[in-house]
């Protein structure tokens, strides 16, 4: 939940769209259940040693933990990053839930859950041997609020009193009061309003303890001082390459989640998204023992891969929580009357969109606005069932009664960039669709920064548009509040709320849903809130991409969780 | 073709008839013009008939066909050479199952007009500059060389791409590119189109219409143009061929015909992953272009050859086996 703060919000829409879009900085795939399973010729328990290589297109640029915008701790960053809570790094629907990590627990809330207190556990190290205390915790998170060290997720700013004029610690030395460190292993978070959901946020990289005497203020991400299993030893052009060794002082007692197999991590990028695939697949030299975690498979690859069972081992599925839609501005007509909305929703054909994202081993229909797993709430509904290849009959049907008998013409905004997800061949699909229905559909393709700024504006943005939603933990509190809480409209910023729908009642369900520290309790009522705003067809959910990663033929232990969908570099051997 | 008088007739047995014949005569003797000439006649001739064709084969160049694609692999069509069957003569499209032969010749309109539009207007103003730059006075000749240096330095590409993504959605696609492409690439001819009309003025034709009260204008129009045709057909075979690669590239990089609408760039750019996978669905649109190019250049020279008459003499076209080339 992000408070309407201009800054935020721009910093938020750069991150959230550079994190989803590369498919999370983070881990890695499996179907559900089988650990390890994967990797098609790893035989036998994983050992320890030898060289991982990572082939990736992005940099891992910024590599300062108070600069990442990172999903449950990211990817390589937590290979180097501890925070207090962490990911649970196991396969599936087990791999959402969030797990202690420098804290012994993830979190104690006071009745009101508007205080948060943690617990280190004993023994923890930084890679020079010097004790990690609170204190660095505490100094890590004001860190972030620096302006030169911009780049992190807004929760922190919006969520802890005095965040939202906190300068940071190079500015006020005096540190944010609301950040408590009663003793050398204790460490209080006091929050403006109740936040259930807090010992998710603690899973980011802001979380990692970073000692004071060591900050190098913004040349920090040169060497960061490492808490993890690995520490860096090796930091080219800005991450561009990256070598990561073993961190001595790293006690893996202290450490239940990271397995930390090989001896040696070797990142590169700069690589293209084809080159970086068929070098996968043909796992020549030292790329038999690469992985990515970057780069998803295309549906031209899949087609290639299919009959060739060795590779097809080697792919790793994984479901990360992600939903296409297309979205209405119901202040533009004809959006504003109801049965147009539904008559779009009978009319849309979901397999000839599934298809123009990759097939359906690359998408999954989806009737909800919120992703399939149950950690988001997931609830089915489909008030507005289409079939499998959209109800043209119904569509008209309501379209006469919203008083269109002859159809109508409208105009979809999408984007050119080639990402399967806003770009024209999703969009043409939609048209082929609609037309059938009698709606005539003109495409309004944008380069993806115009595009972008259009639909994010509450002044331009358009009536019909193709838009995407990716949340920052699993939970439906990230996935619902910032597109449907009336008071996240943001007049002057980047708006995530494209129907601007303010509805007390909706409001109130998601601030009482907040106070819920049960997670249980408070995804079953993001699921019943889900299904009730999908009754007004704000939106027209389409698919729920899937992640399809190849690994080298010598890696093992290949573990994707439903968290990040993608295969978690902590797991992986290569022996 | 005055100069052509400045030559003895070249071709043994043959009668001196206009310049226009005389070319003729030439060009048809050279089985690789003629080759190209009538590939380009068929191409113009399908595009033409495009709706005729699809009604003929059935299928629409827009509609979707979710089951002819193997939807969990990726959408690749069924069956061999890209599901090429008897309702789908050269296959389907990935991921969407639209029949291909009719795209295909959808989109050789689109690439022709936007092409052959192009270079008319490319022609038509670099006439007009090189002719005025020529004819004119010492001012007038620096300001409009600048000018033309200066759209000759432009970088085409991104002005293009600039271009056409701020025009409105409405304007017809077709003609914005025939626009841009045409407004940004004239400079060449007009560069050539200076340099004769300088070389063609000191003549003593020139000379002797003006001499005999002939204004400006009407000199260019009477003597000038008519010796000009050899080299600006010439230069325009050239610029065809260079047009359709760059509505293809233009298309190619998403700023082309808007979709549904299909062009070869445009099909080449959603075909460039697939050509492992699915090799029938890139080579049909790239062969189709090299096809097209080629046929264009090889008619532009053998057009070329055939206007000049030094070089039709020298070759000897006509009685001899060609020699050079």
């Amino acid at each position: 939940m992000r408070q309407p703060s201009l800054v935020s919000r721009r910093v938020a829409a750069a991150a959230v769209s550079v994190v989803l879009a590369s498919g999370a900085v983070a881990c890695g795939p499996e179907d559900a259940g089988a650990k390890g399973g994967a990797s098609g010729k790893a035989d036998g328990a994983p050992q320890k040693g030898g060289t991982l290589t990572v082939l990736n297109s992005e940099a891992q640029s910024d590599f300062d933990p108070a600069r990442l915008y990172t999903s449950g701790g990211g990817n390589v960053p937590s290979l180097v990053f501890r925070t207090l809570t962490t990911r649970n790094r196991e396969a599936g629907a087990a791999g959402t839930q969030v797990v202690p990590d420098l804290a012994t627990d993830t979190g104690r809330p006071n009745k009101d859950a508007t205080e948060w207190t943690y617990t280190l556990k004993e023994g923890l190290k930084f890679e020079d041997g010097t004790p990690i205390t609170s204190a660095d915790v505490k100094y890590g998170i004001e860190r972030s609020f620096a302006a030169e060290l911009s780049g992190g997720a807004p929760y922190l700013r919006d969520w802890l009193i005095g965040g939202d004029t906190y300068q940071g610690p190079y500015k006020d030395p005096k540190g944010l009061a609301s950040i408590v460190t009663p003793d050398a292993r204790t460490i209080v978070f006091k929050l403006k309003k109740a936040e259930g959901e807090f010992p998710f946020v603690a899973t980011q990289t802001q979380f990692a303890p970073v000692p004071k005497a060591k900050d190098t203020g913004a040349k920090y991400e040169e060497h960061p001082v490492s808490s993890g299993p690995y520490k860096v030893v090796e930091n080219k052009n800005d991450g561009e390459r990256l070598v990561l060794e073993r961190n001595e002082h790293w006690d893996p007692k202290t450490d239940e989640e990271r397995k930390a197999y090989p001896d040696r991590v070797d990142v590169r990028s700069g690589l293209d998204e084809a080159v970086i695939n068929q070098r996968l697949a043909t796992s020549s030299g030292a790329d038999s023992a690469a992985v990515t975690t970057d780069t998803n498979l295309g549906p031209a690859e899949l087609a290639q891969i299919g009959s060739d069972k060795a590779l097809a081992a080697r792919v790793g599925t994984g479901h990360f929580g992600f939903t296409n839609y297309l979205a209405f501005n119901p202040k533009v007509k004809p959006f504003d009357n109801p049965k147009v909305r539904q008559a779009i929703s009978y009319a849309v054909n979901r397999t000839s969109v599934v298809n123009a994202a990759g097939g359906s081993a690359l998408a999954e229909p989806a009737t909800t606005f919120l992703p399939e797993q149950k950690a988001f709430g997931f609830t089915p509904y489909d008030h507005f069932p289409a079939g499998k290849t959209g109800d043209p009959a119904k569509a008209k049907e309501l379209l006469k009664e919203a008083g269109y008998p002859n159809g109508l013409t409208v105009t979809l905004l999408h984007s050119t960039a080639q990402n399967r997800a806003t770009s024209p061949e999703i969009a043409t699909a939609v048209q082929e669709a609609l037309g059938k229905a009698g709606i005539t559909v003109k495409l309004d393709g944008q380069e993806p920064n115009s595009f972008n700024e259009k639909r994010w504006s509450v002044k331009d943005a358009p009536g019909f548009f193709l838009s995407r939603w990716g949340a920052d933990w699993p939970a439906g509190g990230p996935f619902l509040a910032p597109i449907f809480d009336g008071r996240q409209i943001v007049t002057d910023g980047s708006n995530y709320n494209h129907a601007q729908l303010n509805d007390p009642s909706v409001n109130k369900e998601i601030d009482e849903i907040n106070k819920l520290t049960d997670l249980k309790a408070a995804a079953a009522r993001w699921g019943a809130l889900d299904s009730r705003i999908g009754e007004q067809a704000l939106d027209v959910p389409l698919f729920h991409p899937v992640y399809k990663r190849l690994v080298g033929k010598d890696i093992k232990n290949v573990v994707i969780s439903d968290w990040t969908g993608v295969l978690d570099i902590s797991q992986v051997a290569v022996k | 073709m005055t100069t052509l008088t400045d030559t003895p007739a070249p071709v043994a047995g043959t009668p001196a008839t206009g310049p226009a014949r005389q070319a003729w005569r030439r060009l048809r003797t050279r089985p690789a013009a003629l080759a190209s000439a009538a590939v380009l006649l068929l191409l113009v001739a399908l595009a033409l008939a495009a709706p005729l064709l699809a009604a003929l084969a059935g299928q629409d160049p827009n509609t979707y066909h979710d089951d002819l694609v193997d939807s969990a692999r990726g959408g690749v069509p069924y069956g061999a050479f890209g599901g090429a069957s008897t309702d789908h003569w050269l296959g389907v499209e990935p991921g969407t199952g639209r029949d291909l032969f009719v795209r295909l010749l959808y989109g050789a309109r689109i690439s022709l007009l936007v092409a052959v539009g192009a270079t008319v207007v490319q022609v038509l103003l670099g006439l007009l500059v090189g002719l005025a730059a020529g004819l004119g006075n010492r001012w007038i000749d620096a300001t409009l060389g600048r000018i033309t240096d200066v759209f000759l330095a432009l970088p085409f590409l991104v002005l293009a791409i600039a271009l056409t993504a701020v025009v409105p959605r409405d304007f017809p696609r077709p003609l914005l590119l025939i626009l841009v492409i045409g407004l940004l690439g004239w400079a060449g001819t007009s560069r050539i189109v200076r340099a004769q009309t300088l070389t063609l003025k000191g003549l003593d034709f020139v000379a002797a219409s003006r001499l005999a009260g002939s204004g400006r204008w009407r000199t260019a129009r009477r003597e000038l143009l008519p010796s000009l045709a050899a080299p600006v057909i010439t230069y325009a075979a050239i610029l065809v061929p260079t047009n359709i690669v760059v509505e293809a590239s233009l298309s190619f990089l998403g700023v082309g015909v808007t979709p549904p609408t299909p062009s070869w760039g445009q099909m080449l750019s959603t075909a460039q992953t697939w050509f492992r996978a699915d090799p029938a669905y890139v080579l049909l649109p790239a062969g189709l272009l090299f096809t097209t190019v080629l046929a264009f250049t090889v008619l532009g020279d053998a057009v070329r050859t055939a206007l000049d008459p030094r070089e039709a003499g020298r070759l000897g076209v006509g009685t001899r086996k060609e020699t050079s080339r």
